[in-house]
């Protein structure tokens, strides 16, 4: 994502992408410095990102977003370019609180960058739109929006 | 974007030298301001630079038509730069996020540099902090977007204009802070000194989020539209010289204003121009 991180993270980041390139697995050290900045957050989101739940979908215009399906089964949209997650602790702990740095999804997201597991969907730009809109007119409208269930499948 | 502003206020091209054509745009800008201090005026000079720079079109979003052009230097003014200016009226928050949600869905040349005034209206119509970031973040995305289809060497600028409230004891409104983790750059205008507003004279103050000295600038509305800017020294002995051309009238202003800086009724100390720093 084009949003700078603390210099700590970009640095972790960029050695977990090196260690995988190299041995296609992550250091245990890595691991706990990843513990060490994030808390919890890291394990759940490690656990994301075992379990394949992060996908970048994009449309012919180019443009992408991520959707990652948290563990109680709903799935939250996170934009690819800035700090954006639409779950209740992005709102919560990230904007409210100030407590956190990234939400687990968007943690996720970074990680499954960096072991490059992302699942990849192709959409109509015409879906795209309907995808970046969905959580929010959801919450404008307070009206309950029909879920979203794309065939993730891995290419 | 922040450098495109820069180059606005520090009157770039009216100076002639070799610009640099790869034009970095640099980091979206928070243009922050009371009502009636220049915002949208510095907007449009700053879309119209931008137009003249021949990167791509400029997309200025906005909730109300503008009624007349607003003010801007005479040589930015050319049909052929306005013509490059794309205005759109978003009536709503909702139509606004539908808006930026769907440019990829339009053909054409994307914009070099995408402008929204007004944003405090928006914000208005929805409080909560899950939207407002939500909006900033879709504005983000939606430049960011644009820098993908303009190709390695360009990006597309972001600049959001948000009419702040007037405070007394100059304590950030929450979604100022909110808007601060997607604007780290920030513009602050306001009347140079209290009087000074109603004669259409202002400091701007750009932040750029990073360590190091802000630049400020004045400038200064004239009745017959012209807008001059002039750099405000940041040695208070050495004043820089004039970027613009010349005239008594925008010397003997820039000197009005240098005796009154130090009764400055800003948020920080006297004597000084000092925004809060954002919380961390």
């Amino acid at each position: 994502m084009a949003v700078a991180l603390p210099e700590v993270v970009e640095e972790l980041l960029s050695e977990m992408a090196a260690a995988v390139r190299d041995s296609a697995r992550i250091p245990d050290e890595l691991l706990l410095s990843l513990k060490f900045v994030f808390g919890s957050s890291a394990i759940q989101a490690l656990d994301l990102v075992d379990r394949q739940s992060i996908t970048l979908i994009s449309s012919p215009s180019g443009r992408r977003v991520y959707q990652v399906l948290g563990s109680s089964g709903k799935t939250y949209t996170c934009l690819a370019s800035c700090h954006y997650c639409s779950c209740p602790a992005f709102a919560f702990s990230v904007l409210r609180k100030n407590d956190s740095l990234l939400c687990k999804h968007l943690l996720a997201i970074y990680i499954s960058q960096v072991m490059r597991n992302c699942q990849q969907l192709s959409v109509s730009d015409k879906q795209l739109t309907d995808i970046l809109l969905m959580e929010e007119t959801r919450s404008i409208k307070g009206a309950n929006g029909t879920s979203l269930s794309f065939n993730i499948e891995a290419h | 974007m922040a450098e495109t502003l820069r180059r606005v206020l520090s009157g770039g091209n009216a100076a002639g030298t070799g610009e640099d054509t790869t034009a970095e745009s640099g980091p979206p800008v928070l243009l922050l301001g009371a009502q009636g201090s220049g915002k949208t005026s510095l907007m449009f000079a700053t879309a119209l630079e931008a137009a003249g720079e021949g990167c791509g079109p400029v997309l200025f979003l906005t909730r109300r038509p503008l009624q007349r052009l607003p003010r801007s230097t005479r040589a930015a003014r050319e049909p052929l730069r306005l013509q490059k200016v794309r205005f759109q009226y978003p009536p709503s928050t909702l139509e606004l996020l539908q808006l930026l949600a769907s440019t990829h869905e339009v053909p054409g040349p994307a914009p070099c540099l995408l402008l929204l005034d007004g944003l405090e209206e928006y914000l208005a119509e929805d409080p909560g902090t899950q939207e407002a970031a939500y909006l900033a973040a879709l504005l983000l995305d939606t430049a960011a977007y644009f820098s993908h289809r303009l190709g390695s060497n360009r990006s597309c600028g972001l600049m959001v204009a948000l009419e702040t409230q007037v405070e007394a004891d100059g304590a950030d409104a929450p979604q100022l802070t909110l808007l601060q983790r997607y604007f780290p750059a920030k513009c602050w205008l306001q009347p140079e000194a209290p009087g000074l507003g109603q004669q259409g004279c202002f400091r701007a103050c750009l932040e750029l989020g990073t360590p190091g000295p802000r630049a400020e600038w004045t400038f200064k509305f004239f009745p017959d539209g012209e807008m001059k800017i002039t750099p405000w020294p940041t040695q208070p002995t050495s004043p820089s010289p004039d970027k613009k051309s010349s005239s008594a009238g925008g010397q003997s202003l820039t000197s009005v204003c240098d005796n009154v800086s130090g009764q400055f009724p800003g948020p920080g100390t006297a004597g000084q121009v000092h925004m809060q720093r954002p919380k961390e």
